[in-house]
């Protein structure tokens, strides 16, 4: 026998499952196809150019950063494609949308948020939600420069019967909003990420099976802000299906990376966010509670995780308090 | 039939087709045998033989003063050509008897074996250890140790591990379809030797035929069952096996008889019924060789010290072969070399061929939680490789690095790879250094 003299030697387990980080990413962009195609249906070719624009700003930054601080680029992890993707659909292509508006926010949650934090893995908040916030905040800085860069601006025919309003700014100026079924199914006016609740909850189902999220943080979130909601006498069914709150709570409060690691932390991580996105809601200005809410608990999630530990194996409650003061 | 089980682990393919339905078969003698004189936990043998000496098959050559040790005998008969640290299966080097086989084999005066339902449980624990044995599943603890509980800890059940949840491995699996009545003997000798009434043989539902005959086979014995049990990894590791038989779980950093519980291997089993009746020393025993780079799969009967090469050889080679895992593929042992013994407690030989080898390059923790998720001792392995990384020991330790018992969960379903089970060793490594010199 003549086996090759040279062999591997690694520390086990020698086999592994099929499960990568590419392998996951590219299950959260399949997950996105169907909320997407709902936005393409309703917007055309708006729609498609957005996410076209945040998927080529997310590569370029990836490619860009990674080079001037030395890495490897880590496009083929699909993970900046999918904060490109994310915040795509957290614009809407009606109202003051530019394309380069969306490209600055996927540059500032590609390259700043995540890769200036030491890549995948190491950043703190989420990346997408932290580029649309930077956007919001910036806001003042754009008006400034939109007139500068009109000539560049490409807008695509839009299908006449699309509304301008949001359902949840209608719901602030104490106007009628879209029926219950119409806004479960397919409902324009808003972001491109806000126009279907059925097609968002088909994705995180999709993710659940896959493995890839678990049901604690977005059943705690929508929950909390539909037991709130209804407590304090507003309509919690609008609350739960209008708006940022399922993209939110099924693809950026999920983010595995800026959401705790333990169940018990998940629930109140959840939870949290509930209260913060109807108090945001009921007694704040802005309408993207839901950003906000998501990345102040971001900040959170160490502390949640180093205080909220499940026992051991062959534990009992009361020997674990004995090992925390000794 | 419903099968219990234990909380969380994983269900990984098992690859076991390739050689469970084929019996075991014996293999050419090779010509020299390297026989560690530590292949155990515990206290390591002092050599009983000096270079030049003409051995005996089953005669001791090395043998401790220490309760926790196994003494080793020569696996067959030949001339001590060598007395020199080699090559062991972890990495180390642990001083070996090298022996020259003869053509000739002949077996040294064995003990008087003594008829099972005469022997006391002194006379069992006595020839457990006379004859070397150890828990032949990978963790090799002396079996005579393992057979003497304190007083004070009463055991009313043993449990026999026929779960064999590693993937690849079927060597227990043919133990049980063909040696079953050394089996239940083997049982009956455990109970004795611990005084315990109930005894379970937990076997894994996807082995029925194996269920099935020593299902059969223990109807006339009293307080013998066979459980089934759901097929998820690791259903035979100790707690985890406790856990699914019994509904105990055995407190951190505690033994199995804290629980009133006693577990063993199917092989130490069959090897201590032949101790006690035969008088016969742990020399030989099964062994899975397989793996997609092996030519002809099968189960072998090797003796103790034949080198992984004669193994592959005898089995049709490994051309292909980049690299040889001893043990399972979730908790064995790369090698450097094919020039390194089976011993005791090495239950499988698997040969990988080069697209299953690695190494992968492993990227940072995205914190998904899945090594959370399947953790059967609930801990949290990113956690403890993150700050093994870091080099903070006391924060690995507090996420629970002394609780791991390295089954592999974390490292298989991590997206990023990481080398998780490392990292835990590692951190091991230095909290117990830390706490000695502290």
């Amino acid at each position: 026998m003549k086996p090759c003299e040279t062999l591997i030697v690694s520390p086990p387990p020698h086999i592994k499952s099929g499960v990568t980080v590419p392998t996951a990413m590219r299950d959260v962009l399949i997950a996105l196809l169907p909320v997407t195609l709902t936005s393409v249906y309703f917007y055309r070719l708006n729609a498609v150019f957005i996410v076209a624009v945040c998927l080529a700003a997310a590569a370029l930054t990836d490619l860009t950063i990674r080079r001037i601080l030395g890495r490897p680029s880590s496009v083929s992890d699909g993970s900046a494609l999918v904060t490109g993707w994310l915040v795509a659909l957290c614009f809407s292509p009606t109202g003051a949308w530019s394309w380069w508006t969306a490209a600055a926010a996927t540059f500032i949650g590609v390259g700043l948020a995540k890769e200036m934090m030491g890549g995948l893995g190491f950043n703190r908040y989420n990346p997408a939600l932290f580029g649309r916030a930077c956007v919001i905040i910036l806001a003042p800085l754009f008006v400034l420069l939109n007139p500068e860069f009109s000539e560049l601006a490409v807008r695509f025919p839009m299908p006449d019967a699309i509304s301008t309003a949001t359902p949840m700014a209608l719901l602030k100026q104490g106007m009628q909003g879209p029926a219950y079924l119409r806004l479960f199914l397919a409902n324009a006016g808003g972001a491109l990420g806000e126009t279907s609740a059925l097609a968002l909850i088909l994705g995180g189902v999709y993710l659940y099976l896959r493995g890839h999220i678990c049901w604690r943080i977005p059943v705690s979130l929508v929950g909390t802000v539909v037991a709130l909601t209804a407590i304090l006498g507003r309509d919690p069914v609008v609350h739960a299906l209008a708006g940022g709150l399922l993209l939110g709570a099924i693809f950026m409060a999920t983010d595995w990376v800026t959401s705790p690691v333990t169940d018990q932390g998940k629930i109140v991580f959840g939870v949290a966010i509930g209260v913060l996105v109807v108090v945001f809601r009921l007694f704040l200005g802005p309408v993207e509670g839901v950003a906000f809410s998501i990345l102040i608990m971001n900040g959170f999630v160490p502390l949640i995780d180093g205080a909220l530990r499940r026992l051991k194996f062959g534990e009992v409650r009361g020997a674990a308090l004995v090992r925390k003061a000794a | 039939m419903t099968t219990r089980t234990f909380r969380a682990g994983i269900h990984p393919p098992a690859f076991k087709e390739r050689t469970m339905a084929r019996e075991v078969m014996d293999i050419a003698m090779p010509e020299e045998l390297v026989i560690p004189l530590h292949q155990h936990t515990g206290a390591p043998c002092g050599p009983l033989v000096k270079v030049g000496d003409e051995v005996l098959a089953g005669q001791k050559i090395g043998d401790s003063k220490s309760y926790v040790s196994a003494p080793v005998h020569a696996s067959a008969a030949g001339v001590v050509k060598a007395i020199e640290p080699r090559l062991y299966f972890t990495g180390a080097q642990v001083s070996s008897v090298v022996v020259t086989v003869a053509k000739e084999q002949k077996m040294a005066p064995l003990p008087p074996g003594k008829r099972a339902d005469d022997a006391t449980p002194e006379d069992i624990r006595k020839a457990a250890r006379e004859a070397g044995l150890v828990g032949m599943g990978g963790a090799a603890f002396p079996t005579a140790v393992k057979l003497s509980p304190p007083p004070d800890k009463p055991i009313d059940t043993v449990i026999v591990n026929g779960c064999e949840c590693e993937p690849y491995l079927t060597c227990d699996h043919r133990n049980m379809l063909e040696r079953p009545s050394e089996i239940i003997g083997g049982a009956r000798l455990l109970m004795k030797a611990v005084g315990a009434k109930r005894c379970v043989l937990g076997i894994e539902a996807n082995k029925s035929d194996a269920l099935g005959l020593l299902g059969d086979a223990i109807k006339d014995e009293t307080g013998m069952d066979v459980m089934a049990l759901e097929v998820k990894y690791p259903q035979g590791a100790e707690k985890q096996l406790i856990k699914a038989v019994l509904d105990r779980e055995v407190p951190p950093g505690k033994l199995p008889m804290e629980v009133g519980a006693l577990v063993h291997n199917i092989a130490t089993t069959i090897a201590l019924y032949q101790a006690v009746t035969q008088g016969m020393p742990l020399i030989e025993r099964v062994l899975t060789v397989t793996g997609p780079a092996v030519a002809n799969p099968q189960n072998v009967r090797v003796k103790v010290g034949t080198s992984v090469r004669h193994i592959l050889e005898q089995c049709g080679g490994a051309v292909n072969a980049a690299k040889v895992v001893l043990g399972g593929p979730m908790t064995g042992w790369a090698q450097s070399t094919l020039d390194v013994p089976v011993v005791k407690g090495t239950g499988g030989i698997l040969a990988l061929t080069p697209d299953l080898a690695g190494p992968d390059g492993h990227l940072a923790c995205v914190r998904c939680g899945r090594c959370i998720k399947d953790c059967p001792m609930f801990l949290y392995p990113n956690f403890i490789g993150l700050y093994a990384e870091a080099h903070q020991w006391d924060k690995a330790e507090s996420w629970g690095a002394l609780d791991c018992f390295e089954c592999g969960i974390c490292a298989y379903v991590c997206p990023s790879r990481r080398p998780l089970v490392q990292f835990v060793r590692t951190a091991k490594a230095q909290i117990t250094a830390r706490r000695r010199s502290a």
